[in-house]
């Protein structure tokens, strides 16, 4: 009982910072119609800014608020100077098929999540630092044993639930939301419809990197600073995001959440080597069964 | 007024528009006609600036708007509907108009209620499947929801492409209708490129027939019509 309860609690909140990242994918692709693999990348490298701020003695809180500042310029970087130009290029008729024109976005980010790791291994040297919590990390006591759960998970639920709400406001309640989701779907349709979608584009890579530092600075204390870190987190991430359904802020949660708890379960009832097996069984299981993802719709492909 | 002016249009290699120059008068109905491939739908897509032009002007109300974006020409009044019943289908019918407004919401609220309601007054059921999905539509309705999205920027030249595109004639009959009445109505001027050259010279007050990327005829809608020999030319009947 003890073992199935700590299993359960150790999979929330890893659950929680899945959910994040998958949050942040699905935020690039309602926005830009792009699956950004260099968004772990973006964290990362925000990440090390926040670590470096606090070495040289800032509070964490500053340093957390300068860190979701440079995700959300780098987000916007990455927009600005790779995926606008590359949307311009019509260089040849093979690049401007509609396969090619949503395939490139994809291969490029790959190309910065590369240049990302290289960069911060040269800045600050490939070895792993440590990096701290803002609230206290000692477990919960339950029947007098130490369960593997925190203020600083109970933090980090508390955190995701905002960014669910407040997005989910965003997109459903708000003029920039619906103008974000129209660019997406039907760039053609929005800009005859006075929709400035080179800004809304850039503005959706923002608030993806604010989305994304935000989880790596908090998945960052249980896993130590290293330029690749975050590359599980991408990995699970975006299994929870396509689980959840591409386009469906709540899915992604709901796919975050899922799998933090399968993780913590092989981890526990079976060993850590399968964790990857059982995230490829449940991934391939989910697009045979339902290719649409848990809460997505039927047509998100439709070009 | 729109005055174009030796407007030429290429893809590739393949020129569209071969040098052409019209006039659409304002408040009234000018209808584009020809065959497929006489690149009706490139001249809207011109004017829009979803194509950039190789040469020739294009000006409206004295200024010229070749190079500007289109999401800049909307806002200078002029509103495109393209082919195919350009609606956004995941988007709700609410939200697809909503859309053509969003660009004037901050600056003038009040005046985008009014025009959605009157929208709804247009197409009441539009109003009742207000909370549907777009992709839910029939084709005519699709097509209503399209207009409306150009409609809500209170446009002074609305470019309509093909509405009759796949409708039944009955629906197409409503829409054409619809448009012919807002024409005469609030003096919107309207460019409207179709295949169905009969109904289209029936509304309209001046007619443009195209073939091959060049003006072939430019003529009185009335007289357009009358003439056999222009139409079984190109239009084979």
């Amino acid at each position: 009982m003890d073992i199935f309860l700590s299993a359960i609690f150790a999979g929330t909140s890893r659950g929680a910072i899945y959910a994040l990242a998958a949050l942040g994918l699905v935020l690039v692709w309602r926005g830009a119609g792009v699956v950004n693999f260099a968004q772990m990348g973006q964290a990362m490298f925000s990440t090390y800014i926040a670590s470096t701020l606090i070495a040289q003695n800032y509070s964490y809180w500053i340093a957390f608020v300068v860190a979701l500042i440079s995700g959300g310029v780098l987000g916007g970087l990455v927009d600005l100077l790779v995926m606008r130009p590359l949307s311009r290029k019509r260089s040849s008729s093979v690049l401007d098929s509609p396969a090619m024109r949503s395939t490139v976005p994809v291969i490029a980010s790959l190309g910065i999540l590369g240049v990302l790791q290289a960069a911060a291994g040269m800045i600050w040297a490939a070895e792993e630092r440590g990096f701290p919590t803002p609230v206290n990390s000692l477990g919960l006591v339950i029947n007098g044993k130490i369960m593997p759960f925190t203020a600083f998970d109970l933090f980090v639920m508390g955190i995701v639930f905002v960014t669910l709400v407040a997005t989910t406001y965003f997109f459903k309640g708000t003029g920039m939301g619906l103008a974000m989701r129209a660019s997406a779907l039907n760039p053609e349709v929005a800009r005859l419809s006075g929709i400035r979608i080179g800004f809304v584009r850039t503005l959706s890579w923002v608030i993806s990197g604010v989305a994304s530092s935000l989880a790596g600075l908090l998945v960052t204390p249980s896993a130590n600073l290293s330029p690749y870190t975050l590359d599980l987190i991408l990995i699970i991430g975006f299994t929870a995001a396509v689980v959840g359904g591409l386009d469906s802020l709540l899915g992604s949660v709901i796919g975050g959440f899922a799998l933090g708890l399968l993780v913590s379960f092989v981890n526990v009832y079976d060993a850590p080597e399968d964790i990857f097996l059982a995230i490829l069984i449940v991934l391939l299981t989910v697009l045979v069964i339902r290719p649409q993802g848990i809460l997505g719709s039927k047509e998100v492909r439709r070009v | 007024m729109l005055e174009i002016k030796d407007l030429v249009t290429e893809y590739g290699s393949v020129k569209a528009l071969n040098g052409i120059s019209l006039i659409a008068h304002e408040g009234k109905i000018t209808t584009v006609i020809g065959a497929n491939g006489a690149g009706k739908s490139t001249l809207l897509r011109t004017i829009s600036a979803l194509e950039h032009p190789r040469s020739g002007s294009i000006t409206w109300k004295n200024k010229s708007i070749v190079g500007l974006s289109p999401e800049k020409i909307v806002r200078l009044g002029i509103a495109h509907v393209p082919e195919g019943h350009a609606v956004i289908s995941q988007l709700s019918v609410e939200e697809n108009i909503e859309m053509g407004a969003l660009f004037r919401m901050r600056s003038n609220k009040a005046d985008v209620r009014l025009a959605i309601q009157e929208i709804y007054q247009l197409f009441p059921r539009l109003e009742e499947r207000k909370k549907q999905l777009a992709g839910s539509l029939s084709g005519g309705e699709r097509q209503m929801l399209a207009i409306s999205r150009a409609l809500v920027s209170r446009p002074s030249l609305l470019l309509l492409d093909e509405p009759s595109l796949g409708l039944a004639p009955l629906v197409v009959e409503q829409i054409i209708q619809t448009v012919n009445d807002l024409c005469r109505n609030t003096g919107l001027t309207v460019l409207l490129v179709e295949q169905n050259a009969n109904t289209a010279l029936g509304v309209a007050d001046h007619g443009i027939l195209l073939s091959l990327g060049t003006v072939a005829a430019d003529l009185p809608a009335a007289q357009m019509k009358a003439d056999v020999a222009l139409r079984a030319a190109y239009l084979g009947y």
